[in-house]
Order: structure tokens, then sequence, then C-alpha cells
């Protein structure tokens, strides 16, 4: 022992180098450690749940700021980093999250994204709510704002998951969670989506309640277009049920004698009352214009498009309104189509026989009362009594063979005066028609049959 | 401690092998080396120096360089000591043949 000191009295020349080498390691070494121990702390937080972790490493010493949500967590954090091979010292610079009071989170709906904003109680949560808003609004944009904060009441995930659902029902409009209250506001995005929100928050998790419920449905909408060109007639949008849709559509069908109609409609909760009423008024509208587009909108009626001569044009614009229920609001804009050249008699009488081989004016039953729907048949015939000015007419009644020949005449003769009345009130000259009823002498069908019958009940235009 | 040696073990091996050759050429140096007073004087720092170590009273960066200083310092007495006994045991075994 005596010799190992004695040689050790020889040592200290070695420090010298000694100390070099020990400056030339601390400079090589020192930041590669320091990233080195900095990747190790953060791989053996990376399942611990923090929220705004920093860690700074100076030399072996590691600083550990974040915000946890427990102070159990908090805990296993700091003896998590402590654990890793190499670190010295931990500075705990770590904090429980702020608690929110109250606690407040909402799912925003724009024209382009959902925004979640406020508070969520974990970061896991937080993922797992931006997630579903993205599987809820497949293909916009979901903006994730949420912070995180403490303090959510229990079920709150439940209740928030349920509350995405219904976003994609929203054509616009926010929903906020505020402790365990719920507030919706906004428009839904189809009809009966507001009626489908409402069924669905009653699944709220137990301890959430509604505050307000401000959801509006999107306006009821029924729409028809008539194409002269593709002689038809569109019917879109929405009608109650599938009776009301039937009416609707046996209706047009009655009122639109030369065009097809193409019936779109979908039935639909959510309509005015006296829906069906107001639509068929404003089909029998429609179908005295040569073309035209009718809007129903919640209780407003637009009716556009070329009346076919003025008096028509000013009948629509006047007489309408009084057609629709109250509360009803009424917007024509009618013009008058321009005026066809005038013919001679002879096309005259062929373009009165097209019209009444393709529609009929129709009467109540065994009286002499203008059928409503028959409006567009009558318009298209004074249009066209308008373009031979200097012709008579002869309107001729005729009927089935139900009944008796006294009646039937009587009836034929009332109905063809009917008809003159309606020209004149139109604006013809009275001397140029003269009415005539022939009963049911001159059958163009055997009345063995409900449609031959129909066939011999009829109007006829004979220019003199 | 054992992080510190994987991670500088370049380092380690090379203070090693400088106390090593220091330990060889101290057994047949003659001269005086360091006075009794001066060693303790060392020896009692290198305690002080271990002692504030293993106490971590010095933060950051000093802190690891005085951990990194004092591992290399440990085997370069290490290596003195190696050195020594092998120039001992082969100047001890050349004597009596000659």
């Amino acid at each position: 022992m005596q010799m190992l000191f004695r040689w050790a009295s020889k040592w200290w020349p070695g420090l010298i180098p000694l100390a070099v080498m020990w400056g030339f390691a601390a400079w090589n070494n020192t930041l590669p450690v320091e990233a080195d121990l900095s990747a190790r702390s953060s791989a053996a937080l990376k399942d611990t749940v923090l929220d705004k972790t920093r860690i700074a490493v100076d030399g072996r010493d590691v600083s550990l700021a974040a915000d946890a949500f427990s102070e159990e967590g908090r805990r296993d954090a700091v003896t998590t980093v402590e654990m890793v091979p190499g670190v010295r010292l931990v500075d705990d610079q770590t904090r429980l999250a702020p608690e929110a009071k109250p606690f407040v989170w909402s799912a925003e709906r724009d024209v382009v994204r959902v925004t979640l904003s406020g508070s969520a109680p974990l970061p896991s949560m937080k993922a797992r709510l931006t997630e579903a808003a993205r599987k809820e609004v497949n293909g916009t944009e979901v903006a994730d704002q949420m912070g995180l904060a403490r303090g959510a009441p229990a079920r709150f995930e439940a209740a928030a998951m349920l509350l995405l659902d219904q976003i994609g029902k929203l054509k616009d409009g926010k929903i906020t969670i505020t402790d365990t209250k719920v507030n919706l506001s906004g428009m839904a995005r189809d009809i009966g989506g507001r009626e489908a929100i409402a069924a669905a928050l009653k699944n709220l998790p137990e301890g959430f309640s509604i505050a307000a419920n401000e959801i509006k449905a999107p306006p009821y909408i029924f729409q028809a277009y008539k194409d002269p060109v593709a002689a038809t007639v569109t019917l879109t949008g929405y009608v109650p049920d599938n009776n009301v849709h039937t009416a609707i559509a046996t209706s047009a069908s009655r009122k639109f004698f030369t065009e097809k109609v193409v019936d779109n409609l979908k039935a639909s909760v959510g309509a005015p009352g006296s829906f069906n009423t107001a639509v068929v008024a404003a089909l029998g509208a429609l179908s005295r214009l040569s073309t035209g587009t009718l809007v129903v909108s919640d209780r407003e009626v637009k009716l556009s498009g070329d009346a076919l001569y003025e008096g028509a044009a000013n009948d629509i614009r006047a007489g309408l309104g009084k057609d629709f229920p109250k509360n009803w609001q009424y917007k024509p804009e009618i013009t008058v189509k321009p005026a066809a050249g005038p013919v001679d008699g002879t096309v005259c009488q062929q373009l009165f026989s097209e019209l009444l081989a393709k529609g009929k004016i129709r009467f109540a039953t065994k009286r002499a009362d203008i059928d409503p729907d028959s409006a567009g048949i009558l318009d298209h015939l004074i249009e066209t009594a308008l373009r031979c000015p200097t012709t008579n007419i002869e309107v001729a009644g005729h009927t089935d063979s139900d009944g008796e020949d006294a009646f039937n005449q009587a009836l034929s003769e009332k109905r063809a005066q009917a008809v003159i009345d309606y020209l004149v009130k139109a604006g013809l000259p009275a001397d140029r028609f003269s009415a005539v009823g022939y009963g049911s002498t001159q059958p163009v069908a055997a009345n063995d049959t409900d449609d031959g019958k129909a066939q011999n009940r009829r109007i006829e235009f004979l220019v003199r | 401690m054992p992080y510190l040696v994987s991670f500088h073990i370049g380092w380690l091996i090379g203070s090693a092998l400088l106390g090593f050759c220091m330990g060889w050429i101290s057994v047949v140096q003659r001269g005086n080396g360091t006075s009794k007073v001066t060693a303790r004087c060392l020896a009692v720092l290198v305690a002080a120096l271990v002692a504030a170590s293993f106490a971590h009273v010095i933060p950051g960066r000093f802190g690891y360089w005085l951990d990194l200083g004092l591992v290399l310092f440990a085997c370069y007495l290490v290596g003195c000591t190696i050195g020594a006994w092998l120039r001992y045991w082969v100047v001890s075994r050349s004597q009596p043949a000659a």
C-alpha cells in the first residue's frame, strides 16, 4: 500500500491532459446529452394524460411544466420523468389544469365549417369529439378550438356526442352545453329536421336539460314550373302527406290539359295550415299562364309568368288573392304574352277543335256552373277567339243520356250560355257568340259506359 | 451512473489509458512526487467534489460537467493503479533474472 501511495504521488502530471480531455468531452457531449434526455423524457410521458407539456433539459436536470387533470396524474408524471435513466433532478413545474366554472362547450355550424369551442375535460375526449363531428358532417371542415379544463359535469361526453349527432341535421346554428343546461339555435337542414332534433333531445343523459331550443324549420317549399316547349308541368318540393299529394296531383292533371305533369313531390311534416287549398288555387292560376313558375314558401305564394291576354293577367293579379286562406301572402308578377297573329275562320275552327280535343270545359254535376279547373282551357279558347275577331262562333252544349231529355236539353243550353257569359266577361263582344243546346241528341260515343258518357258531356265551338 | 458510463464510454476508456500510461511511468520515475500535505489537500478537494456531486448541490450543466469530470478522474485513477501494478510486476520479475 505504501508503494501505491509512493506511485500515486507521481500521477499528478497526467491530470493536465485529463483536464483537457474533460473539457473536450464536456464541449462535445453537453448538447447531445440534453437532446437525448429530452427525447427520453418525452417518450416516457407519451401515455400520460397532460396538457401544455413543456420539457427543458439543462445538463442532466429536467424542468417539467404541464397541466395535469388530477393530482395523482400530476405526481405520476413527475415520477415518470424522475425514473428516466440519466435524469439527475426534476424541476417540478406541473400544475392542475384550471377548473372551468361554468363548464361551457359548444359546436357551431356555418356555411363552410363546424367549429368546436369551449372546454373538454380530457385530451382523449377532445379528440373523440372532433372525430365524431368529422363523421357527422362528412366532407365539411371541422375546426377544433376546444381548450382543456376540469369541472365537466357527469356524463358530459354522452351528452356532447348526442348533440354532435344533431349538428348534421342543422344547416347552420349553435349547440351549447353550459354545465348541465343545453341551448340550441339555428336552422334545420331539411324539412322535419327540427322535429327529429327535438325527438333526439329526449335521450339526453340524466342530469342534462334543455334551457332553450330555438331551432327553426327551413321554409316549406312547393314549386311548379310550366314549360310550354317541353309541354310539362314539373312539381317539386314537399307535401304534408300522401292524401294531399294525391289530391294535388289529380288537380294538376285536370288543370293542365295540354301538359304532362312531372311529379317530384316528397311527403314531409311541417306544412303550414290550409296548404292544400292554397296550392290548388295557385296551380289553377299557373294553369292559365302560357309559361310560368309558382313558388309556395311557407305562407307566401309567388307566381310569375305570361298570361294569354290582358284580361286574364288582370284577373290573375287581382282575383287569386281572394282564393287564399287568411295570413297567406300572394305576390303575382304577371306579364302578358305577345298576341299571336290573326287567322281566318278555318284556322280558328281547327284551333278550337284541337284545344277541345285535348281538354274539356268541366261543370258542376247536373249544373251549369263552370268548374274552376277549366279556367286554363277557357283562357286558351279566348286567346284563339281573339285571333279571328271577324268570325261568329256557335257554342254548342251536349249532355249524356242520363236523366230526362227535357232536363238535358235545358242543361246543355245553360252550359253553353255559361261559357258565352265567361267569354263576354273576359272582354269578347257578346254578339259574336250564340248558345245552342243539343241535350243528348248528338252523342259522339255510346252512352252505356262511364267513359262514353264523359265523352258525350261536352262543349263545342263552331265557327260560322 | 450507468447512463454516464454508457454515453461517454469512449472518453472513459481514453482517460483509463491515460492513467495506465501514467501508472506505468510512475513506478520507475525518479524524483519526488507531491508532498503529503498537497496530497491530503487534493484528497479533501476530491472528497468535497464527490460529496457535492452526490448531494446534487450544483445545478444544471455545471452539475453534469462535475459528474463527468469525477467519472473521468475515477477511470484515470483505476488506469493508473493497473498500470503501476503491472509495471511493478514486470520490473520485479526481470530483476532476479538479471
